[in-house]
Formats: C-alpha cells, structure tokens, sequence
C-alpha cells in the first residue's frame, strides 16, 4: 500500500488500528464462526486494511477539517486574506479528497475480490449462516465505504471540472424529477405536488448542465422525502422572480434543530435525525456545489418539527426570457389545477 | 487465442500485493492463466516474453505507469486487448485517450465479475495482429464516419452537429461494436462515475444520437434497444483507412 510523504504517524498507526478494528470485528463474531474467520489470512488482511485505512482517512478527515475551519477563522480580518485561505482550503480540500480516494481504492478493489474468491471457491456453500451473514455485511460495507469516498470525490470533480452549458427546460426536468422520486417506496406515502406556471408564459430557459441539475433537484425532493412522515406533503414549485429562476422545494416533515442549520451546506454534515437513515451526508453539499457552478445561488429555512424550505434561485440569460419584463410580480404562489404527482 | 479448449494467456499488472493475490486466482478459476507483474518494466517484459492474449494495467505503477506501458506497447506495433485500472471519476475520454489505445478500462473499486466480462469481451472482440478500433484515429459504419482525433462524425457528407457528451456516446459506441451496454455502464462513460442523474441522462443522450443519425428505433440501423438492458451498437465498424 502506498502512503504520501508524510505518512510516517499513518504508517505506525494503521496497522494498529487495523488490529483493534480486526479484534472488534472478532469480539462481535459468534463464537462458532470466529475459528473460520480467524482461519482466513485473506478476510483478515483485507479487514486490517479496509479498518486501518479508513480509520487513518477518517483522522486525517477531522484533523484537516479542524485546520482548514482555524485558519479560516483567523483571517477573516481582511477579505483579500479569507479569500486567499479559502482558495488555499478548497485546493487542501481537493487534495485530500484525491489522496483519500487513491488510499480507499486498492483495499477496497481487494476486498471485493477476496469476497468474490471465497464464493468462487464455494466457500459459501460450506459456510454456516452466521458466516454468509458475516461475509453479507462486509461485502455491503465495503460498498458503504466506497459510496462515500466516490461521492467525496464525485464533490471535489464538480469544483473543477468543465460544464457543459446548453439551455434546460425545468419543467420537464421536474416532471422526470417527479417521476423518479416517486420510485422511492416512500414516496407513496407522501403528497407531493409539482407547480410549474403554465400562464401567462411558461418558465424561462435556464443555462446549465441538464444532468447535473437533475442531482440537485432530484436530491432535494429525496431529502423532503426521507425527512417527512406518512401523510407528510412535499410541494416543488417554480417561478421566475425577476432576472432568476425560483425553485423551492419545501416539506411538512421533521425540519432541522437551529443548532444544525448552519452545517447543512457542508460535506458529511449528518443531523441528528440523519443518523439512523441511510446515506453518505453529501446531497446538500453537492446540491450547494451545482447550483454555485451554475453561477446561481442556495438557501434553506427550517422549523423543528415543522418542515424546510429549501430554495434554488439561477440566473436566466437574456435571451431565453421570451416574456416580457415582470419586474415586480410574482409568480409565487401555487396554482390550482396543476395535476398533482 | 487458440481453439476453445484453450487458456487465454494474460499479464495483471498491479503493484498492490493485496490486488493481486485476490485477483490472479479469481481469474484463474475463471479460466485464464495469468501472470502478475508488480511494475511496469515487469509488465513489459512479460509480454515480450509470453506473448500474451490481453493485459490488465494498473494506471498507477511504479516506473513506466499503465498508460506508459500501453503506449510502449502500441508503438511497438502490440495490439493486444488491454483493459486499464484507473481512478475513479475518469470518464472514457481521459481513460482510453486515442493516443494510448486502451480497448477498455474499469475504475477502482470495480466488481471483480465485471473485470471478468469486460476482460471476455475484448478478447472476443480482438483482431490478431491487427489495431484494435479503440487505438485507430478513424472510424467508419455504413454511412457513418468518425474523425476521433478531432472529435467530429458525418453522416454521408453532412457533418453531425452533436453535444460533447453525445459525441463521447458514439466514441465509445463505435468502439464497442455489438456488445451490450447497460445504461449504468454508460452512465460511468459519460461522467466517470455512478451520478444518479436517472436512466434518462442515457436515455436523451441515445435519442440525441438517434435524430442526428436519422435511426428510427423501430427499425433501428445503428442502435438498437435492448429491453430493460441496455443498448447494442449493431452496425459493422471498420477502420476507415
């Protein structure tokens, strides 16, 4: 495995933490099944590996996190020095998501292919059931780590890469939004409700990357739906609001504690009501990153126990307002009729 | 590649111990005799030596890299299959770049069942001693021509005016004749990694292909539809010169 330069602390730790990790993951193993477990130089080396990797990324995580948010902090003095910090911290940023991704790689690649050699060589059939249980939840968590470190890499591409401009039409964006959200069994237990103006003009064109619009609106309506109840309602409504394109997505759901709010926007931020559901903890940070790509900007509003409101607005070029100017009105509010979804 | 009785020979080049001792046997059992080279200059040599089928490269080695070693390969007239490790959120642009010639690539960390297919695929699709369609700089189909240095295609003598996404489609389409894409894999083509932008980001992308080249889906010439699958380019594509 390769380390970077100044892994010397990694280097001594990760062996370490793969074996208090490894010792974990026998302590909890039945009994009857430990023999076999500790009897696979294979799983035991991929587990040290995948335990003591993730847990040296994890460090590194909070301690450049931490670093990053001190140094911040002491320069906000002078607007010249928070920006130079803030583009120093976002290529930090990109660094380290690219080293992380390159350290989670390779253990992760071995596991899957140590897991497919033990089914290859029908060493489930001779498993008992606590085994195939056993080897079930590391093959799914293995997945688990690698979705996330694709998606922390997915978040630092998007900073960077180019996008490809071409004029979208939300309105039919949101009726596939619509149409893929409510593929989600729980979606059929909520109301949701698309509004799209039809009259006196239909929305304007915006300029964007069609797909990645689709994940930030698509991400939106899953998250109104995770974080609501059976009955709950979960309204989509656009308009054109002066120069920009107004997108909302609000919900009847659980909302987010005040204490959480300001953390939304950030990579890996979980609340509280997020732990027990599944999911990486980057949507609204990928969401943030899209629409500010789009040269458009994000905002979110929450009651705890009430609901949130989280609103998208992006710039509409000239040339796609086939409308007249309607400085001053607004097209906010929804209009019956509109089929529900 | 011999009769059917015969082992394909293939060199898997990583320099992670912990990848290969995992992935050599799986691809043992799976029918392959393979032979593990831990750098580069190993990966060289072991071709020159065993003359293999097809090749697995890791992109990051020590000493001459995957891509290196694929171009050395190329330049020297070696035509075998490779399939490319590389890193994830690599769209099929910046992971078979025309000057390398990859015939496919797989970003870590892949599903080992699907380095198997893929590794049959281009083994199948092989042309001994001849340039794979992956490393020639011009394609044709039928009517269809591609330029893909410069990135342009005309049908007959009408350029094509396509998005850089759509164009990238039809690279990758026109390099992977007759083999079933599945929308996810397409999906990986076009961003370089599982964006849950929906099926429909594959979907408006293959229509856009259809309408400029005049495919009728009911009876398509190029592309055909494989239901609840994926998609076929079915056309025979050849070098143009």
């Amino acid at each position: 495995m390769k380390w970077p330069a100044t892994g010397t602390m990694l280097r001594i730790l990760a062996p370490l933490l793969g074996g208090v990790a490894l010792g974990v993951v026998l302590w909890a193993t039945e009994s009857r099944d430990r023999l076999y477990a500790a009897a696979s130089p294979a799983l035991v080396a991929v587990l040290a590996g995948l335990f003591g990797t993730a847990a040296v990324a994890v460090a590194g995580l909070a301690r450049h996190r931490a670093a990053a948010a001190a140094v911040a902090a002491a320069a906000t003095a002078r607007d010249e020095a928070v920006r130079q910090v803030a583009d120093e911290a976002a290529r930090d940023r990109l660094r380290f998501f690219m080293r992380l991704d390159h350290e989670l790689k390779n253990p992760l690649t071995a596991i899957r292919a140590g897991l497919a050699n033990i089914e290859q060589t029908g060493g489930l059939a001779l498993a008992t059931a606590g085994t195939v249980a056993a080897l079930a939840s590391v093959s799914v968590q293995a997945d688990r780590i690698a979705r996330l470190v694709a998606d922390l890499r997915k978040l630092a591409d998007l900073e960077t890469q180019e996008i490809e401009m071409a004029p979208v039409d939300l309105t039919g964006l949101l009726d596939e939004v619509a149409e893929a959200v409510g593929e989600i069994p729980a979606a059929r237990e909520r109301i949701i409700r698309v509004s799209v103006p039809r009259a006196p003009w239909p929305l304007p064109m915006v300029e964007g990357d069609r797909d990645l619009l689709f994940i930030a609106v698509q991400n939106l309506v899953s998250n109104a739906v995770k974080f609501s109840a059976p009955g709950d309602t979960v309204e989509v409504r656009a308009s054109e609001d002066g120069d920009a394109l107004l997108l909302e997505v609000a919900d009847t759901g659980a909302g987010i504690p005040a204490d959480e709010i300001g953390q939304v926007w950030q990579e890996l931020a979980r609340g509280r009501a997020a732990r027990s559901l599944p999911g990486t903890g980057i949507g609204l940070a990928l969401v943030r990153v899209i629409v500010v790509r789009h040269g458009g900007q994000v905002a979110i509003r929450s009651r705890d126990g009430q609901g949130t409101l989280v609103s998208i607005r992006l710039p509409v070029p000239d040339r796609a307002r086939i409308a007249p100017d309607v400085a001053g009105l607004r097209h906010d509010r929804d209009t019956p009729g509109i089929p529900a979804v | 590649m011999g009769g059917p009785d015969v082992r394909p020979v293939v060199i898997l080049a990583d320099d992670d111990e912990a990848i290969t001792s995992n992935l050599a046997p799986f691809l043992d059992r799976a029918g392959f005799t393979v032979h593990v080279a831990s750098d580069g200059e190993t990966a060289l040599e072991l071709v020159e030596r065993l003359d293999p089928d097809g090749c697995v490269l890791d992109v990051l080695m020590p000493g001459p890299d995957g891509r290196e070693v694929l171009r050395r390969l190329r330049r020297g007239g070696r035509w075998l299959p490779v399939v490319l490790l590389t890193q994830v959120g690599e769209s099929a642009e910046r992971a078979i770049a025309l000057d390398e010639g990859a015939d496919d690539y797989l970003n870590k960390p892949f599903d080992p069942y699907e380095l198997l297919a893929r590794l049959r695929a281009v083994l199948r699709r092989a042309r001994p001693g001849r340039r794979p369609l992956s490393a020639s700089p011009t394609l044709r189909a039928g009517d269809l021509r591609m330029d893909r240095i410069s990135r342009r295609a005309w049908l007959r003598d009408t350029e094509l005016v396509l998005t850089p996404k759509a164009m990238l489609l039809l690279d990758y389409l026109l390099t992977h004749p007759d083999e079933l894409m599945t929308r996810d894999r397409l999906l990986e083509v076009l961003w370089g990694f599982d964006f849950p932008v929906g099926t429909r980001a594959v979907d408006n992308r293959i229509a856009e292909l259809r309408r400029a080249l005049g495919d009728d889906p009911a009876r398509p010439g190029w592309i055909t539809t494989v239901p609840g699958q994926g998609y076929r380019f079915v056309a025979r594509v050849d070098d143009a010169r």
